[in-house]
Parts: C-alpha cells; sequence; structure tokens
C-alpha cells in the first residue's frame, strides 16, 4: 500500500477533529463528523489543527507536486513546481522544525549526489528515531484504543519514511548489504512493512546473488503480508538472480510470470522507464497495476543497467527486452509505434 | 600468450614421446633444435594448427606497435581489420584441428561480439570441453598450468570468468575462478584478481579475506582497489579512507586513471603481461574494475574528494605529459598499445 500523503494527511486532521469533539452528546458528535469530509475538502482551515499539522500539510503539497506532477510536466512549468516546491517545503521546515518528512526532500532536492544524501539520511537518523517514540510515547497515552493505535502508527511513520529512503539510496550507492539491514530495521518497527521496504531488500539480494537470502526473505515476508511473492519486484529480482547464474529457463518463467500478473506488462518490460524515485515515499499505486510494474522497473535499473553493454543500455536490460520481445512480438511494435520521432513519450523519465 | 615458447614446448614434447626414452641432455638439445626452427618439428594438424594461431598472434601484436600515430577514425578502422585477420587465422586454424581451443578462444574474442553473446558462446565452448574431455586434469606437480597441453583450456576458463564480470554475474565468476585456482594453485593467468573484484562487488568481506591471506596480504593492483571498494561499499569510511591511501601509494598512476579512465582493448586472449607495481598494472586493473566502479555511483567522486587524492591524481598527469580531461568533454584518453 506504501504511504499516500493525501490519506495520512485526511486521518491527522480527523483524529484531531474527532478529539475536539464531545463525545458525551452522540447525536451531536456523529453530526459535526460528517460535516468533517466537506469541511476537508472545501475549509480545511476552519478544522482544528496543530503546526505539525499544517507543517505536515504542505509536505502533501509538495509532493503532489513534485512526486505526481512534475514527471510529466513541461520544462517551463517544471522549474516553476521545483521553485514552489522548494518555498512550501522551507515553510512546512520553519512552522515544525520536527518536520523531518519537509527536511528529508528538502534534502533530496538539494544534495549533490546520492552518496552525500546518504550520508545525511545516516547522520540525522538517530534525531528522527527519537523524536517520533517520543511522539508515539505521547500517543500512548490516549485512552480510546482505536485512537491510540492510529496516533502511534502515524507518529512512527516518517522514521518509516526516513529508513525507507536510506534504504532505497543505499541501494543506489551500490551498498547492498546496508540497504538490506536497513530494510530489516524497518521490517522489526513495522511488521507488516506498511512502507514496503522488503521490495527494495528484494533487489539488494538479486545484487548480492543471494538467493538462499531472497529465499528466506520471501518466506520472512509472507508472514508479514497477505501479499504473494508474485509482485514485480520479488520476480524481478528472481529473474535477475536466475539470469545472473545462467539459468535462462527460470528467468524466462520470471518474465512469463509478470507477463500473467500484471496489464500491459510486456511493454512496461520492453520500455523499461526510468523514473525519478518518489520524495515523500514510493508513489502510492494499486497493487498488481500497470503502474505498479513501471514503478518496480525503474528501481530495478540497479539490476537491469548493470554490465558491459554496446547499446549501453546493460546486459540484463537488453535481453530483458528481446525475451520480452519474442514471448510478446505485438507489444515490441506498440512499443516502436509509439517511439515513432515527434512523440513526446520518447523522452526519459516521462510516460 | 607467450604462444611461441609453448608452441616450442609443445613440438619438443610431442617429439620426445615419439621418440621414446631421451636423457635431460638430449632433450636439451631437442628443445634448442625446436626453438631455432620449430616450423620442421611440426608433425600433425593439431602443431599446424597451433603454429597457425602463434604466427597470427605475433602478427597482431605487431601490427599494434603504431597505434598511437593514429587518430581514433584511423584506429578503429586499422583495428577492425587486424581482429578480422585474427579471426580468419583461426578459422584457417580450425579448419587444420577443429578442437584447437585457443583458436576457439580466439576467433569469439576477436569477434566484438556483444558482451552477453560472448559469455553465451565462451560458457558452450567451456561446457563442450568438460564433456569430451572432461575435467581438467592436475598433474603430479599440483599445478595444471605445468602441463603446457592443459594451458588452452586454463586460458578459456579465465576469459570466461572475465566475460561474467563484464555481464554482471560476479558469483559464478568467482566460482570460475576459485575452480582455476584450485587447479592451478600459481595461478599463472591471475584468476585471483578478477576473483578480487567479484568479492568486493558481492561485498563478501570473507571471501575477499580469504583470497587476500592466500596472497600474503600483499597484493597488487587489483587487491588495494577491490579493498577500498568493499570498505567504501560496506561504509566503513576510515577503513575506506586508508585502503584508498594504501591504493594511491602503491598503485602507480591509480589514482590519475580512477579518476581519468582510460582505454584498453579486448584481451586476446589473455591479460597482457605488466611489471609488478607498473603503470601498465594499473591501466589493466582499472580497466578490468569498470563494471565494478560504475556500479557504485560516486565513488569516483567520494575517492576524489579524500585529502590529496585529486592532488596526486592530477600530479601525476603533469608528470607524464597526459591531458587532464574534463568529465562532460567524452574525449578518448591514451590507448594501452
Amino acid at each position: 500500500m506504501a504511504f499516500d500523503p493525501q490519506r495520512e494527511d485526511y486521518t491527522r486532521l480527523g483524529l484531531r477533529f474527532a478529539s475536539s469533539l464531545d463525545i458525551s452528546d452522540v447525536g451531536e458528535a456523529t453530526r459535526a463528523f460528517a460535516s468533517f469530509g466537506r469541511r476537508f475538502a472545501q475549509d480545511r482551515d476552519s478544522l482544528p489543527q496543530s503546526d505539525s499539522d499544517r507543517a505536515f500539510h504542505l509536505v502533501v503539497l509538495a509532493s503532489k507536486n513534485i512526486d505526481y506532477e512534475l514527471p510529466f510536466a513541461e520544462e517551463a512549468r517544471a522549474k516553476e513546481i521545483i521553485e514552489e516546491s522548494h518555498r512550501i517545503l522551507d515553510e512546512a521546515i520553519q512552522i515544525d522544525p520536527h518536520c523531518y518528512d519537509a527536511l528529508r526532500m528538502k534534502t533530496a532536492a538539494t544534495s549533490q549526489s546520492f552518496d552525500t544524501f546518504l550520508t545525511f539520511l545516516d547522520q540525522n537518523a538517530p534525531e528522527v528515531r527519537s523524536y517520533c517514540e517520543e511522539q508515539r510515547a505521547a500517543a500512548e497515552q490516549e485512552e480510546l484504543d482505536e485512537r491510540r493505535r492510529l496516533l502511534a502508527d502515524l507518529a512512527m511513520r516518517p522514521y518509516l519514511r526516513w529508513i525507507a529512503t536510506q534504504a532505497e539510496e543505499a541501494l543506489i550507492c551500490g551498498r547492498n548489504r546496508e540497504a538490506i539491514r536497513l530494510c530489516n530495521k524497518a521490517m522489526e518497527l513495522d511488521p507488516h512493512d506498511k512502507a514496503d521496504v522488503r521490495f527494495t531488500a528484494s533487489l539488494a539480494y538479486a545484487k548480492l546473488e543471494d538467493e538462499a537470502g531472497l529465499i528466506r526473505h520471501f518466506n520472512d515476508c509472507g508472514k508479514r503480508t497477505m501479499r504473494a511473492c508474485d509482485d514485480a519486484w520479488s520476480q524481478l529480482a528472481l529473474l535477475a538472480i536466475a539470469f545472473k547464474r545462467h539459468q535462462e529457463d527460470r528467468a524466462l518463467t520470471c518474465i512469463r510470470n509478470i507477463i500473467l500478473r500484471y496489464p500491459h506488462a510486456a511493454e512496461a518490460l520492453i520500455r523499461q522507464n526510468e523514473l525519478p524515485d518518489g520524495v515523500f515515499a514510493r508513489l502510492a499505486v494499486a497493487p498488481y497495476s500497470e503502474d505498479e510494474l513501471i514503478l518496480a522497473l525503474s528501481e530495478a535499473t540497479v539490476l537491469l543497467q548493470e554490465g558491459v553493454d554496446l547499446q549501453g543500455r546493460g546486459v540484463l536490460s537488453s535481453w530483458v527486452i528481446e525475451k520480452t520481445a519474442q514471448i510478446a512480438p505485438q507489444a515490441m511494435l506498440t512499443v516502436m509505434a509509439q517511439q515513432m520521432p515527434g512523440d513526446p513519450n520518447i523522452d526519459g523519465g516521462k510516460r | 600468450m607467450n604462444a611461441r615458447k609453448e608452441l616450442e614446448q609443445r613440438l619438443a614434447l610431442k617429439r620426445r614421446r615419439s621418440l621414446g626414452n631421451m636423457s635431460d641432455e638430449a632433450f636439451e638439445e631437442l628443445e634448442l633444435a625446436v626453438h631455432n626452427k620449430p616450423a620442421d618439428f611440426v608433425d600433425d594438424n593439431e602443431e599446424q594448427a597451433f603454429l597457425l594461431v602463434a604466427r597470427a598472434l605475433a602478427a597482431h601484436a605487431e601490427s599494434r606497435k603504431d597505434d598511437d600515430l593514429l587518430d581514433d577514425m584511423q584506429y578503429a578502422a586499422e583495428r577492425d581489420r587486424r581482429n578480422k585477420a585474427l579471426v580468419k587465422a583461426c578459422q584457417n586454424a580450425l579448419a587444420l584441428d577443429q578442437n584447437c581451443v585457443d583458436a576457439q578462444t580466439l576467433q569469439l574474442l576477436a569477434s566484438d561480439l556483444p558482451q552477453n553473446d560472448l559469455f553465451e558462446r565462451l560458457c558452450s565452448l567451456h561446457e563442450d570441453l568438460a564433456k569430451e574431455q572432461g575435467e581438467i586434469e592436475i598433474p603430479a606437480a599440483g599445478d595444471a598450468w605445468a602441463n603446457v597441453f592443459a594451458r588452452p583450456r586454463l586460458r578459456l576458463q579465465a576469459a570466461l570468468a572475465r566475460t561474467c564480470i563484464n555481464t554482471a554475474r560476479f558469483r559464478i565468476a568467482a566460482d570460475y575462478c576459485a575452480d582455476l585456482m584450485a587447479r592451478a594453485p600459481l595461478d599463472a593467468l591471475g584468476a585471483r584478481y578478477t576473483c578480487a573484484l567479484a568479492m568486493a562487488r558481492l561485498e563478501d568481506e570473507d571471501g575477499f579475506n580469504w583470497l587476500d591471506a592466500r596472497e600474503g596480504r600483499h597484493g597488487n593492483a587489483w587487491f588495494h582497489l577491490s579493498r577500498v571498494l568493499l570498505m567504501y561499499k560496506l561504509g566503513r569510511v576510515p577503513a575506506a579512507r586508508r585502503a584508498l591511501r594504501g591504493f594511491d601509494q602503491l598503485c602507480t598512476g591509480g589514482a590519475y586513471l580512477l579518476l581519468q579512465p582510460m582505454y584498453v582493448d579486448t584481451y586476446l586472449p589473455d591479460r597482457p603481461t605488466f611489471e609488478p607495481g607498473s603503470f601498465e598494472e594499473s591501466i589493466l586493473c582499472l580497466h578490468e574494475a569498470d563494471p565494478v566502479v560504475c556500479d557504485t555511483p560516486d565513488f569516483a567522486a567520494w575517492a576524489s574528494d579524500q585529502p590529496d587524492f585529486l592532488a596526486s591524481a592530477q600530479s601525476f598527469c603533469s608528470r607524464n605529459g597526459f591531458e587532464w580531461r574534463d568529465w562532460n568533454e567524452g574525449a578518448q584518453g591514451p590507448r594501452l598499445g
């Protein structure tokens, strides 16, 4: 499910609103709550909120801008979006210096390299953790079970996103053992893996060509989530390991599994679009949707683009395209037709 | 590959086998005679094929001498011409002896196949040979390299291991290298260097330490660079910094080459020989390490930011009359002849 910033915003304000109601008058409280949805959408300022709620709302706006609008924007608008987002994030940090989501997103955009961003995340992780744990401890004073559970969950999320980003950056930087260590740390705190860090871990195991480790990881994931390991990340990790071990049949089975499981999968496997990583969190998309496959392929760039390849694509990348085109020739024709000169879709990172 | 010397050894050994018992003195005389006129001692198609390969490799090496005088276009044309000539010679050799392993290996290596196709073909060749001839035998002397007739298959396996690195198959690269080191413990082909890179890429510290201990902990450019990469990848920054200083101090031109990669042509069929501690050693090391270095995208920039590293690289550059290129220019560096 990953983290949907708008839903989180809604939950935060909903909880705050509910706590402001007089629950001794059930009828009045129900009527008041019925108006919440409308006020959230149309008259947000009329709702009770703290500085951290306000800052989080700014994070949501920046996330909408950067994660959901920027990848599809024209150049002139893109520049505007970036400037606007920086302003919004600066304001969020000003309103709430503990708005670690804003701090992380701001630094992601201003870091010179993956390495410096990772160093920043590493150095500040303990502070983020202790702040979030304080918030959780405060939440646990709540009397109502449901409220206590939700507040405690919300309190830890900025830290979970922090570790998930650390793991993702570690993977990109070629620090695969570190990526796995971070994912395991996140899953200790988040047993059902709401942050979906297990996908990042799968890719890291494949980078280490550690099949036994990957299988152990799958078994562990089976206890945490309802989803089987037939998601695109798991299949791409297995595919890469089989390819690296020169077990072509197994690798082909993974390609077929992906094609069976995901709509328009063959096209996506041929295109292998590289998208910018979500700065708030991995983009929230529906399980087994085409978008999910596109995200997984983009993150699997670290596997696909390795090795010396004449076309500069990476050895596994070229192989996947070739084999997918053999399995689904029509998909290859579709992609080629779409990538004719003059088609704006041909531009890297845009779909 | 010193093909001429191997040819002489093969011919002398075969002639001794056909003549029967021979004293050491007589064998030395035979060796001298073969050395002076090897062609006179070729008795079968197997050796005739090997002779063709040896001659083709000599011609290939000779034609590379003036590469530095050529511009990029001329170089590409000349390289294409001589590789085609080598492939043709290998085909001629295979017409005489279809089992000539060196001809088969060289033909594949000189054909400029995409790396994954090259891997597939080398792998098939390697597996077919294992099926037909069994495993490479280890003689009483304890090192398969001592048997000159086993060397072509050892070379093939070393080329296969390097191709595994180029196609991002690090675990099996390490397996092929470990197998080579078990069969030929003196490791004349330097499979351990390839293995060190694979261990670094797989972040396999135990594997690297085993290799390093086997080497008596006084490794060469491959070991020094692999250690830096390993420590960097494991996030042990102080250890990575120390290892980087070691790499810079012990590998001639290493810092320069990490920041200014140099073009190296395909190995035909094995890693060129080099003086320990030489600039050539560093060139070959950085060339082979390229897939591993590229997999850690900020590694070179990190190294460049460490105290004195950039200065060391630039000072080497100016001392040796090279030109410092900006990353964005994409100009070609000097070639290794």
